[in-house]
């Protein structure tokens, strides 16, 4: 595989997990949650400071970076997320209070950085974590490892809101929050739950992306826009389509910048972010409710007549 | 409604007692730092604070009045920032016989041109004060080109969706601006030739009083302009944009209008900081100062007021100064443990957020109705009338 195939591979799977975090938190909520970025960085900092502390791969610290992401989304919600709700806020409230959150959270990943630099003499701030990984079959590992777990997380996240009873609650609630309200349904499990999923989805997100670019204390804040570009894409109306949108907008930027740089020169190298928006941007003229509100149904039943419920 | 208000209630109410307890705190503070550190720091907070009302006003016309989610105010700032430092410096030195085009950003003639046209603006207070008027009149036409660029694709998304597309837009115009080195430099600042340096030594002292002229209009001009009938269209498509538009409200020409009005403005706030800095690099005009900040600011002093903006300016810019003055002295236990004060301030903005939304929504300053006109102009109008209809 060439090398802009495999980190392109790494970063798409990191991309999205956080873009499915970003849509799930938003059909939920109604909330754009902004401090997915720090919660990305956080992510990678744990993994970083397990593997140069203790040592290891930097698989075997997923496990602290869920349960981090997690807790960091639960502070959320009750701190901030929650009040707001009762109080119905409005959509820009609830997206300036994230982004609250989100620059305490970078201002704290800051001074840890900078306490490990001091006390521990690490240097967070220009990392390279695929050095940490190892070689397999002539590729990093990453490369299989992060898409196939990506892959899990999505199953079980399938499964969950498709065969557990809290999770078809939670379709409920996403669906129609009074009448769900009304079947007994306990809307605030139901917020608590999805900000603990977003929460851990944005971390480990973030961890991922960290594998395939430079790790920084500023990496989430850098690449939110693509994140948001990747949810957008998705259409924000399902969780399938935000993984999907976070897919195809971290493929397009490494095999865009690729392809451009090769046919015109290395100076678009400096533009790559302009790629995935102008991805974006013409996906939403031709279908304005994201890759989600594409009629796959509609094609696949024309273009292979009708099958199911045809009377003539 | 008709208030029975007096003029001098009016007065009594735009000064009331909340405005006095901020502009008292605000005070105590100015004379602190000033009795502690001297009148430089009481200079460069006054210069800051007049660009960033500029800016957080602009904001606010259009996330206070017009209830935009504007979250890409950067790119307004950029696209006065970068006509500033790339036209004005050109026609000078094309007017100078020296070279005009893409090798004027180059580092390696760049540093040696504006010293030149330097030397020209310094000859005479007519030429600097021209070459001021130029660079703010780019300033505004820029940043109108680029608010009505964005408004665009923009203006008929839905509230997340606009601000997400903004807040790309406007880091991408950063990047573009990193990289084309045509425009500004990249990667390296390009320097500003400097309009004040007729004044030598006094170079900041002439500043303030200029720059809060400049706030001054933009501040009588806005509170025109939302009192008039346009200002009431911008309140109702907030409140209500369906009502507003079976009213026959054109929605899609009022938001633009609001963008653009609120671009060209930040556009002038934005080619006032490059003139004060004396360079425009690319990278340093980042989200967090020129949209996170102005919000913070705007959500302190009050959305939609702009008396309250202005004072939520004049604080915040107070407390983040002495983050930075006194981090050594009042933030000591942190730096025994290697950690720089200096990510308070994002602490502190962070903070200022959360603590707005929960507790104070309304912020300092909050939004007041003043009637069209005065009530004793009502009263006669509707005098006339009678007297007519009789």
């Amino acid at each position: 595989m060439a090398p802009w195939m495999s980190s392109g591979l790494i970063y798409a799977s990191g991309l999205a997990m956080t873009a499915g975090s970003i849509t799930l938190l938003y059909i939920v909520t109604r909330t754009f949650n902004f401090a997915v970025a720090s919660m990305a960085t956080i992510g990678f900092i744990v993994v970083y400071t397990g593997v140069s502390l203790y040592g290891g791969l930097p698989y075997q610290y997923y496990p602290f970076v869920l349960i981090i992401g997690a807790i960091t989304g639960v502070i959320c919600y009750y701190g901030l997320n929650r009040p707001l709700l009762y109080r119905k806020a409005a959509e820009t409230t609830l997206m300036m209070s994230t982004l609250g959150y989100d620059l305490i959270l970078l201002s704290l990943i800051q001074m840890y950085s900078d306490y490990l630099t001091y006390t521990f003499k690490l240097f967070p701030r220009r990392v390279t974590m695929s050095v940490f990984d190892f070689e397999l079959y002539g590729e990093s590992a990453a490369t299989f490892i992060l898409p196939i777990t990506a892959i899990a997380c999505l199953t079980i996240l399938h499964f969950f809101l498709t065969k557990t009873k809290f999770g078809i609650a939670m379709r409920a609630t996403i669906e129609n929050p009074t009448l769900a309200g009304a079947s007994g349904i306990n809307s605030d499990r139901v917020y608590l739950v999805s900000w603990i999923i977003s929460g851990s989805m944005a971390a480990l997100g973030g961890s991922f992306m960290a594998m395939a670019m430079t790790g920084t204390p500023v990496m989430g804040m850098v690449t939110i826009p693509l994140m948001f570009a990747g949810a957008i894409l998705g259409g924000l109306g399902n969780i399938y389509g935000g993984i999907l949108g976070g897919m195809v907008i971290g493929l397009t930027e490494y095999a865009g910048v690729y392809f451009l740089a090769k046919q015109f020169g290395p100076w678009i190298l400096g533009y790559r972010m302009g790629i995935p928006l102008f991805i974006m941007a013409a996906t939403l003229l031709v279908f304005p409710r994201g890759l989600s509100g594409i009629p796959l149904g509609k094609i696949i039943k024309n273009l292979f007549g009708q099958k199911r419920g045809a009377s003539a | 409604m008709i208030t029975n208000e007096s003029p001098g209630g009016k007065i009594k109410g735009l000064f009331s007692n909340r405005i006095v307890f901020v502009l008292a705190v605000i005070l105590a503070f100015l004379a602190f730092l000033y009795f502690s550190r001297g009148i430089s720091i009481i200079l460069t907070i006054l210069i800051q604070v007049t660009i960033f009302s500029i800016i957080t006003m602009s904001l606010n016309l259009e996330s206070g009045y017009a209830g935009i989610p504007q979250f890409g105010r950067v790119a307004a700032v950029i696209a006065g920032a970068f006509a500033v430092g790339a036209i004005p410096g050109r026609i000078m030195a094309a007017f100078m016989g020296l070279p005009a085009g893409a090798e004027y950003a180059s580092d390696t003639v760049n540093f040696k041109l504006v010293p030149e046209i330097n030397a020209l603006l310094a000859s005479s207070w007519l030429v600097s004060l021209g070459f001021l008027i130029m660079c703010l009149v780019l300033a505004a036409l820029s940043g109108a080109l680029i608010g009505w660029l964005i408004s665009r694709p923009a203006i008929r998304l839905k509230e997340g969706y606009l601000g997400i597309s903004m807040l790309a837009i406007g880091d991408f115009f950063m990047w573009v601006g990193h990289n084309w080195n045509i425009i500004v430099g990249g990667s390296t600042p390009v320097n500003v030739p400097d309009p004040f340096r007729v004044f030598g030594t006094d170079r900041f002292t002439v500043i303030v009083p200029v720059f809060f002229v400049i706030a001054i209009l933009i501040f009588i001009y806005l509170n025109k302009l939302t009192q008039s009938p346009f200002g009431r269209n911008l309140r109702m498509l907030r409140d209500n944009d369906l009502s507003a538009n079976a009213a026959g409200l054109n929605i899609v020409k009022v938001r633009t209008q609001a963008l653009v009005i609120g671009a060209a403005i930040a556009a002038i706030g934005g080619g006032l900081y490059v003139i004060y800095t004396g360079s425009v690099a690319a990278i340093g005009l980042t989200r967090l100062t020129f949209t996170f900040w102005p919000w913070a600011y705007m959500m302190l002093g009050g959305i939609g007021s702009n008396i309250g903006v202005f004072l939520g300016v004049f604080l915040l810019t107070i407390l983040r100064t002495m983050i930075i003055i006194f981090r050594s002295t009042w933030f000591g236990f942190l730096l025994q443990v290697g950690i720089d004060p200096l990510w308070l301030e994002y602490t502190l903005l962070g903070a200022v957020i959360i603590i707005v939304i929960l507790f104070m929504p309304h912020g300092l300053v909050p939004e007041k109705i003043a009637p069209m006109l005065p009530s004793k102009r009502i009263k006669k109008v509707l005098a006339d009338r009678q007297a007519v209809s009789k």
